[in-house]
């Protein structure tokens, strides 16, 4: 597998919205309050309004995650990025993760497809790429790093 | 990022369905009759499904596939992938994602994964690795 850096993006989130047990699993939404991405290629900010994290933790110990946000870039252009991923790890470490400790990322695996759209002329080539991110589960929100497949 | 080989995935595609220009693009299902995967933790046939390929503006593609995967020792496996084809660049890479109820296999449930698609003369061939 090839692949070359397209961005790290830091995202902040807000106050999760805690739906509780759904016919699939637990649904937690997170609304992401900001944050920023930059990478050799593009770099700008994580829009508030329509950002968030739709978690469902299932009943097989897995949280599937389905995140949507709107970036833009530092000349303008709007991005709209879709993110599906999994989270899991060995029990104690997700306990330390839900107790809001620092945890090496190496220790579970948190794992994302993200898929981009843009009318922006110069980022039309995020259009026509799959990509993959590996994450950090910050307190403060995750830190994505992404990669292009080539 | 870190992979490692999942299968090899070959399929065979029956005559194409036309659906046509929709307000998404042009849609056309590539019926799936059969094929065969192997890989070191797992082969077995395609028993069937297909791919909805939906042509954009732009010139490139993008896939819908499902598929339901049957082991040579007998468990179902449901995939899926979404993908991008961009021909004017050589570019094929999907998403494939899987589901199965089969605790020897149940792994897959855990993993994501990318593909590596080849349009060959018999039907499209990929290669799939897992994320690690």
């Amino acid at each position: 597998m090839n692949t070359r850096l397209l961005m790290t993006l830091r995202v902040t989130v807000a106050t999760p919205q805690s739906i509780g047990a759904v016919p699939h699993g637990t649904r937690r939404t997170v609304p992401i309050a900001g944050g920023d991405f930059e990478g050799p290629r593009l770099r700008g900010s994580v829009l508030p309004g329509a950002s968030a994290d739709w978690l469902l933790l299932r009943a097989d110990g897995v949280l599937e995650l389905d995140l949507r946000a709107t970036l833009r870039t530092d000349d303008g252009g709007l991005i709209a990025m879709r993110s599906f991923g999994l989270r899991h790890g060995p029990p104690d470490v997700i306990e330390a993760l839900a107790r809001g400790e620092a945890v090496d990322p190496a220790a579970y695996y948190f794992r994302t497809t993200p898929r981009f759209e843009t009318a922006h002329p110069a980022y039309a080539f995020l259009n026509h790429l799959i990509a993959v991110a590996s994450g950090d589960r910050r307190n403060e929100g995750p830190i994505y790093t992404i990669h292009e497949l080539l | 990022m870190n992979a490692r080989p999942l299968m090899r995935l070959r399929l065979t595609v029956a005559a194409t369905e036309e659906i046509g220009l929709t307000p998404r693009g042009h849609l056309t299902i590539f019926p799936i009759t059969g094929g065969s995967f192997e890989g070191e933790r797992l082969r077995g046939i395609v028993l069937g499904g297909a791919d909805w390929v939906t042509a954009a503006a732009d010139g490139t593609f993008e896939l819908d596939l499902r598929l339901t995967l049957e082991t040579d020792d007998g468990a179902l496996i449901h995939m899926t992938f979404a993908g991008m084809r961009d021909d004017a660049n050589h570019y094929f890479r999907t998403l494939p994602r899987f589901e199965t109820a089969v605790p020897k296999y149940s792994f897959l449930n855990r993993l994501l994964a990318v593909g590596i698609g080849d349009r060959r003369r018999e039907g499209p061939v990929h290669t799939i690795e897992e994320i690690l």
